[in-house]
């Protein structure tokens, strides 16, 4: 009964919007928790779908899980000690809507028929609007309506993408349930034309919500706008569950012996989007809009590594946790800045090693870390990627990689040194920082350094297996 | 006379009938200025398109699931969607499309093409695909391509909410038109449905929300987020 993972949140959280504040904060840690559990008891095998003709475990889906859920976590504890600090108005709607927003992406993760998994990411969308929305402000309102609508329409063209590739079944006379285990057996009898077709649909449909560019307009107003613990759920869960809908299609046009073809098109995606984060870090006024261009980044990386194949899908995988981790975790830390300070503006603020020093250790080795420096995992994995465009030959595309990599750092660089260590002209603190708003930054970026250094042999095994459906070895 | 008569009433002549009416719709759609006529419109394509499985030659076989699940798809498509828009225009002052980004006739024009489109689209692919109904993908991809059209070239929200719902049902009619009934799980088409509801109530509820703190939902309006 892996569905409950699913279910519970759902409950809990209608449940949640008619009860009170402090009962859902003890409904929103708590659910978390034993989502946390669910997951592990599904990661070990205990127990599995009930409805295995939509639902199923893939190694790929369950990585996501893990990492979803630790992150959801780590966000509702911290969610917790933000909401009561802001005191927003409509705060049930935040913990109803996050929960639901949770259940949704388990969906995802757990999806195995094409629709099913279309019918999650779109209430993805849904249910993170209002999240968006929580500070009900001008700018909060656009950002909303920019990201339903532009989101909505990518995916009902990932929907189109679906019909083309039940349409290359049918063209050949095949009858099978259209799940993914299913059509990636019967893969090669495909008609090929189609399913390239299907393909280039599903890319730009969850490519949108992924953040890949030219199709990412929506990401940083979004990441922006929304409260901090929303952001840092979009950021380092969203994502992912959008790039699994990429990689299943990917998956399906490996196996059909299409691989070439879809790896091309992931690779252009990837160096685009590096390229468009790069250009656009470098002019942001903004520390929460730099962090969002950093999260297209990247996606790119992540697209890019997926497209060069062999040691380059491991670094792929790898990253993939990691950015949810480190990622998160800077989201986090600037909701405190934001408190701090009031402001989004990088200008202003400053001064923080010393104003704020925990919020600063946090920020400072986040940044750190999504630049891809050691003791963290980005170092790693980037390198496994560069290693892996290298083998293949990839010479153009893996300079153009390295070149975004250095304009990123550069210019992200520019504006962290500024907010921790330039002169702050009004040192006046709005919220002074507290453990509870620092010890989940701290556990998120100790996870991330900690699997750097010590990966336990399950998750080995699970990215292995995980890579190893499209053509990736170590 | 009779034969004729009941050639007329045939299934497959009642469908392109049908599929008139769709590309009328799209077209009226396209050269309207006036939002409650667009939401009228649009409550109609939704019946019409929702009925177009029940005269398709390959979906002749129905049984008591489809049937439920086609009235649903009625209820919402037809009065669910129209209602909650009609609700949200019945708020707005300011009744027009006043300035749209691309004009009235060009529109119409545009639609036309979109129309050759399809049917240059649907002949391409009737050499390669077992489809007895040209009309019927003709119809699609003009819904979709005009829907998609709509959505950009207007500046009302009301306006893009209703080209997207005219590109959700292109996209469904192409759905009938390529896919083969076989494969129809019902559970999954009610979630499509119901995704596409709730999505309609959340855009709703932002459009409430424009007209509350802008008085207008023009989108226009919203442009205070910018990368500087």
């Amino acid at each position: 009964m892996l569905e409950l993972t699913t279910i519970i949140p759902l409950i809990a959280g209608i449940t949640t919007m008619f009860v009170s504040v402090r009962l859902g904060r003890r409904i929103l840690v708590l659910t978390a928790l034993l989502h946390l559990f669910m997951t592990a008891l599904g990661w070990f095998g205990k127990i599995s779908p009930a409805f295995p003709q939509y639902f199923s475990v893939t190694n790929e889906g369950m990585l996501i899980l893990l990492v979803t859920s630790f992150v959801f976590l780590c966000i509702s504890v911290y969610a917790v000690s933000y909401m009561s600090e802001t005191e927003i108005s409509s705060e049930p709607i935040y913990i109803g809507c996050t929960l639901l927003f949770l259940s949704t992406m388990t969906m995802v993760a757990l999806a195995d028929h094409l629709i099913v998994l279309w019918i999650g990411i779109e209430a993805t969308t849904l249910m993170s609007a209002p999240l968006i929305f929580l500070h009900r402000s001008k700018t909060a309102l656009e950002a909303t309506w920019k990201y339903v609508m532009i989101c909505s329409v990518g995916i009902a063209l990932a929907l189109l993408g679906c019909f083309f590739v039940v349409m290359s079944m049918d063209l050949s006379g095949i009858h099978v349930p259209i799940t993914f285990s299913a059509l990636g057996e019967v893969a090669d009898k495909l008609d090929p034309v189609w399913l390239k077709a299907g393909f280039i649909f599903l890319v730009i449909g969850y490519g949108t919500k992924m953040g890949l560019a030219p199709m990412h307009t929506w990401l940083p107003d979004a990441h922006s706008e929304a409260p901090s613990p929303a952001s840092a759920l979009l950021s380092g869960a969203l994502l992912n569950c959008a790039f699994l809908g990429v990689f299943r299609g990917h998956q399906l046009l490996y196996q059909a012996g299409l691989g070439d073809f879809s790896s091309n098109i992931l690779i252009g995606f990837g160096l685009f989007s590096m390229l468009i984060a790069a250009i656009f870090i470098f002019y942001q006024t903004g520390y929460k809009r730099m962090l969002a261009y950093s999260s297209i980044e990247n996606m790119g990386i992540i697209a890019f590594g997926i497209g060069i194949g062999g040691i380059a899908t491991y670094g792929a995988m790898l990253h993939l946790i990691h950015h949810s981790l480190i990622k998160s975790s800077l989201f986090l830390s600037a909701g405190n800045i934001l408190l701090g300070y009031g402001s989004k503006l990088v200008d202003k603020t400053g001064n923080m090693a010393k104003l704020f020093p925990k919020t600063f250790t946090t920020f400072f080795a986040g940044f750190a870390g999504i630049s891809g420096f050691p003791p963290f995992g980005i170092f790693i994995s980037e390198l496994l990627i560069i290693m892996g465009a290298f083998q293949q030959g990839r010479n153009i595309s893996v300079s153009i990689f390295i070149f975004a990599l250095i304009l990123i750092f550069a210019g992200a660089s520019r504006l962290v040194t500024k907010m921790c260590f330039a002169s702050c002209d009004n040192a006046e603190i709005l919220v002074k920082e507290n453990w509870a708003r620092t010890l989940p930054s701290f556990a998120l970026l100790a996870v991330s350094l900690i699997l750097c250094v010590w990966l336990p042999d399950s998750i080995y095994q699970t990215i292995i297996s995980a890579i190893a459906t499209i053509g990736g070895s170590v | 006379m009779i034969q004729l008569s009941s050639a007329f009433f045939s299934v497959n002549h009642l469908s392109d009938a049908l599929m008139s009416l769709t590309i009328l719709s799209v077209l009226l759609s396209l050269g309207s200025n006036r939002l409650m006529a667009l939401v009228k419109i649009m409550a109609f394509q939704g019946i019409v398109v929702s009925l177009t499985p029940l005269f398709l030659e390959h979906h002749e076989s129905m049984n008591f699931a489809s049937i439920i699940l086609l009235q649903i798809m009625l209820v919402i498509k037809g009065m669910l969607i129209p209602g909650l828009m009609y609700a949200a225009v019945k708020k707005v002052k300011i009744q027009r499309e006043v300035e749209p980004i691309i004009g009235y006739h060009a529109s119409l024009f545009a639609g036309l093409i979109f129309i050759l489109l399809g049917a240059f689209i649907a002949h391409r692919l009737s050499i390669s695909l077992p489809i007895e109904n040209d009309l019927l993908l003709v119809t699609a991809v003009t819904t979709l391509s005009a829907g998609l059209f709509l959505l950009m070239s207007r500046r009302k929200a009301i306006t893009q909410v209703i080209g997207y719902l005219m590109m959700e049902n292109g996209i469904y009619l192409m759905g009938t038109a390529l896919a083969k009934e076989t494969h129809t799980m019902y559970v999954v088409e009610f979630g499509v449905l119901l995704d596409l509801l709730v999505g309609v109530m959340i855009m709703g509820i932002i459009l409430h929300n424009i007209n509350a703190s802008y008085d207008d939902v023009d989108t226009a309006l919203l442009g205070q987020l910018k990368d500087n």
